[in-house]
């Protein structure tokens, strides 16, 4: 009787043990926040500010017909928390030339320009238009833009999940300011700290799926060459595929001025 | 001569229209810009020569207009080709484009003839429009621009306060984009960047007049096609402007002009038949402001400009409606006013959904003591409205577009659709009405209620 119930201490002791150690594994694996995990994906965006990308986006409607854009995106960060964009567009034929300009003063600060050659004319944008698709595809200006002001969005992990074969965290990201979406689901790389997935929602209802594939790392940078956004509403999808991307650009101040917008980034 | 159901002149209107003989000032503009050319090519080290530095790119548009009012003059089915060369081989960047417009039915087109630099009359049997022919040269803190050039000043849309370098071509003037109705001017101009601050200075040492439609075309605007004795081409009478621009929340510019105005405006002067309009030309100073900020979900533009000495006509029904057949012997040279001018505008870009643009705009021009004798009231007011909503991710896009100016009761509306089959090709149909008196910026064109099918290929 006492051997027994030696034997049942030991076992609830090695039991207890074993739930403690998986117990410690588990918060260890849970130990970062949605907001730490996301200062990580932050840090990194910010080391990818200065950068040169080569990009072609394709967009596919439900009939099946493709139509297809081809850009260059020049990007520098400009002071603590401030970058700078341009975008020029090279085809088609009636996008060319166009150019789209943002000055961010912060994260949270920014002013945009739009300049169409047709008109010869610059127009200002409101930050309003951020979620609004970016020249007819199914990104939104904000994706083309810099990182974001994380104290805007309240972040919350919600658990990890294998994401294409890698291990990740699912991440609800849910902005205190006004946007056209009212949350997203993130899955982030748990080694690399890059978005694997998003599905964004408008109430409750999931209208807009990213995956970012083909990720290669480009002077230590982790970096998708591969991009698609998928509108569930519209059923209309647009590919990003990364034709070139150079990082540590030291671009100077010139190429992001109204002047250089005008003259397409030349 | 004889006068078409709707009033406006349909007589031979060659007979009238001053035949010229050789190619005067206007021939030697487009020599002499080609020389410019030719000598920037050749004489700039060549830098960065990569096959991409060439790039031609274009558009070939077929168009038809179907006259609602059979009784108008009709339009005839058209051609135009747009060709856009750059040239990024030399330190000179070289930059062309040409335009085409051919129709249908028009015996007296000379192919390849170019339009006018020096006459305001006689470009329709002219299809070569040569809208731009420049070379700039960009340097770290200064851009220079030598030729043929479009200057695009102010902010707002339609009838910009302060964009006064290049004249129109009034030939469908209104509906064309506004940066197609404009002419090239020869000039030079410096742009200089520094920080938030931008200057551009221009210097356009020739005038070119404006254009006006031919009497008896579907556009025209005059029963008569007097062709003006131009100011002479001398320094004397060249055009100077400033602007000064600085970047911030409130982004603004200071504007000065001092140049011929480029609205049409006409004096008279014995013709064939007695005393007749004929387009006239004067100085004017203009002293503009403008800017633009982001409210909310608003962007907003606005401009002003004080103008010294604007020409008015005392008669205006003589632009557009035709005069009497012979001897307007109540014509008398008193039909010109000058006055100051305070133009002053404002318009707001907002987006209500995604992939629609609505733009408001309001401008309003105050004549400084107007005379009794001016249609034009003491304020002129003109409002638009545009709705712009592109449909399926940009496949289909729509376009709403109301125009009011309310001191004549005058109006004008435009609705437009268009598809987009792929990356090059494009259809579209557009519907556009008018209403108002004869005198009137939309009523002159009361009779020209169309329907216009296009389609468009772009490479």
């Amino acid at each position: 009787m006492n051997n027994f119930r030696r034997k049942t201490k030991k076992q609830a002791v090695a039991a207890l043990g074993l739930l403690t150690a998986l117990c410690l594994v588990a918060t260890q694996a849970l130990a970062m926040t949605g907001r730490e995990i996301y200062e990580q994906v932050h840090a990194l965006r910010i080391r990818a500010l200065d950068r040169q990308t080569t990009f072609t986006m394709t967009l596919f409607d439900k009939g099946g017909t493709t139509r297809s854009r081809t850009a260059t995106e020049y990007s520098k960060k400009a002071g603590e928390a401030g970058y700078k964009v341009l975008v020029v567009f090279q085809t088609p034929p009636d996008l060319s030339d166009v150019g789209f300009l943002i000055h961010a003063r912060t994260f949270a600060d920014r002013d945009l320009w739009a300049y169409f050659p047709e008109f010869k004319r610059i127009r200002r944008i409101p930050t309003t238009s951020q979620d609004d698709s970016f020249f007819g595809s199914d990104f939104s200006y904000d994706d083309f833009g810099g990182p974001p002001n994380l104290d805007d969005y309240a972040f919350t992990l919600l658990r990890e999940e294998v994401q294409e074969g890698r291990a990740c965290y699912l991440v609800e990201v849910v902005p205190k300011i006004q946007r056209k979406w009212s949350r997203y689901q993130a899955w982030v790389d748990k080694e690399l700290f890059v978005h694997r997935k998003i599905i964004y929602y408008r109430e409750q209802e999931p209208y807009r799926i990213g995956t970012f594939t083909a990720i290669r790392l480009v002077d230590t940078l982790p970096t998708a060459f591969r991009m698609e956004m998928h509108n569930l509403k519209t059923t209309h999808r647009t590919e990003v595929t990364l034709e070139d991307i150079r990082y540590h650009t030291q671009h100077p101040d010139e190429l992001f001025t109204q002047r250089a917008l005008e003259r397409a980034g030349r | 001569m004889s006068f078409s159901p709707n009033g406006r002149w349909s007589g031979p209107a060659d007979s009238m229209r001053p035949k010229r003989a050789g190619g005067g000032p206007s021939a030697a503009i487009i020599p002499a810009l080609a020389c410019l050319f030719a000598f920037l090519a050749g004489t700039t080290p060549w830098v960065n020569a990569t096959e991409e530095a060439v790039t031609i790119s274009g558009r070939l548009q077929l168009s038809a207009d179907y006259a609602l009012d059979r009784a108008s003059v009709q339009g005839d089915p058209e051609l135009n080709a747009r060709l856009i060369l750059d040239d990024r081989r030399t330190a000179w960047d070289l930059h062309a484009w040409i335009e085409g417009y051919w129709t249908w039915t028009d015996d007296d087109q000379q192919a390849l003839a170019v339009k006018y630099f020096d006459r305001v009359y006689g470009n329709e049997s002219r299809p070569l429009d040569l809208k731009e022919l420049y070379g700039e040269r960009r340097l770290a803190a200064i851009d220079w621009r030598l030729g043929l050039q479009r200057i695009a000043w102010g902010r707002l849309d339609e009838f910009p306060i302060n964009d006064l370098f290049n004249p129109w071509d009034y030939d469908r003037f209104i509906v064309k984009p506004m940066e197609e109705r404009k002419l090239g001017v020869p000039a030079v101009s410096a742009t200089l960047g520094r920080e938030e601050w931008s200057t551009q200075l221009v210097w356009a040492p020739w005038l070119v007049p404006y254009r006006l439609p031919d009497a008896g075309s579907r556009w025209a605007v005059t029963a008569t096609e007097l062709e003006p004795d131009l100011p002479a081409r001398t320094l004397a009478n060249g055009a100077l402007g400033a602007r000064v621009q600085r970047l911030g929340e409130i982004e603004g510019a200071l504007t000065l002009f001092h140049g011929f105005d480029p609205r049409p405006v006409f004096g008279v002067r014995a013709g064939d038949n007695g005393l007749e309009p004929v387009p006239a030309f004067h100085r004017i100073t203009s002293v503009g402001l403008d800017a633009s900020a982001v409210v909310g979900p608003v962007s907003l533009r606005a401009e002003a400009a004080w103008t010294g000495n604007r020409t008015f006509n005392t008669r205006r029904e003589l632009w557009p409606a035709p005069l009497p057949a012979a001897g307007n012997t109540d014509l008398t040279d008193g039909i010109e006013v000058r006055r100051d001018t305070l133009d002053y505008g404002i318009a707001a870009d907002y987006r209500p959904f995604e992939d629609g643009l609505l733009t408001l705009q309001a401008q309003q021009t105050a004549i400084c003591s107007r005379p009794d004798t001016l249609y034009e009231h003491a304020r002129e007011t003109l409002l638009w409205a545009n709705l712009k909503v592109d449909w399926l991710n940009q496949k289909i896009e729509t376009n709403l577009n109301l125009a009011l100016n309310p001191e004549h009761a005058a109006g004008m509306l435009r609705a437009g659709i268009a598809y987009v089959f792929s990356d090059s090709w494009k259809t579209s149909l557009t519907a556009l009405f008018f209403h108002g008196p004869p005198p009137s910026l939309f009523g002159r064109y009361a009779m020209n209620d169309q329907i216009t099918w296009a389609v468009v290929y772009r490479w």
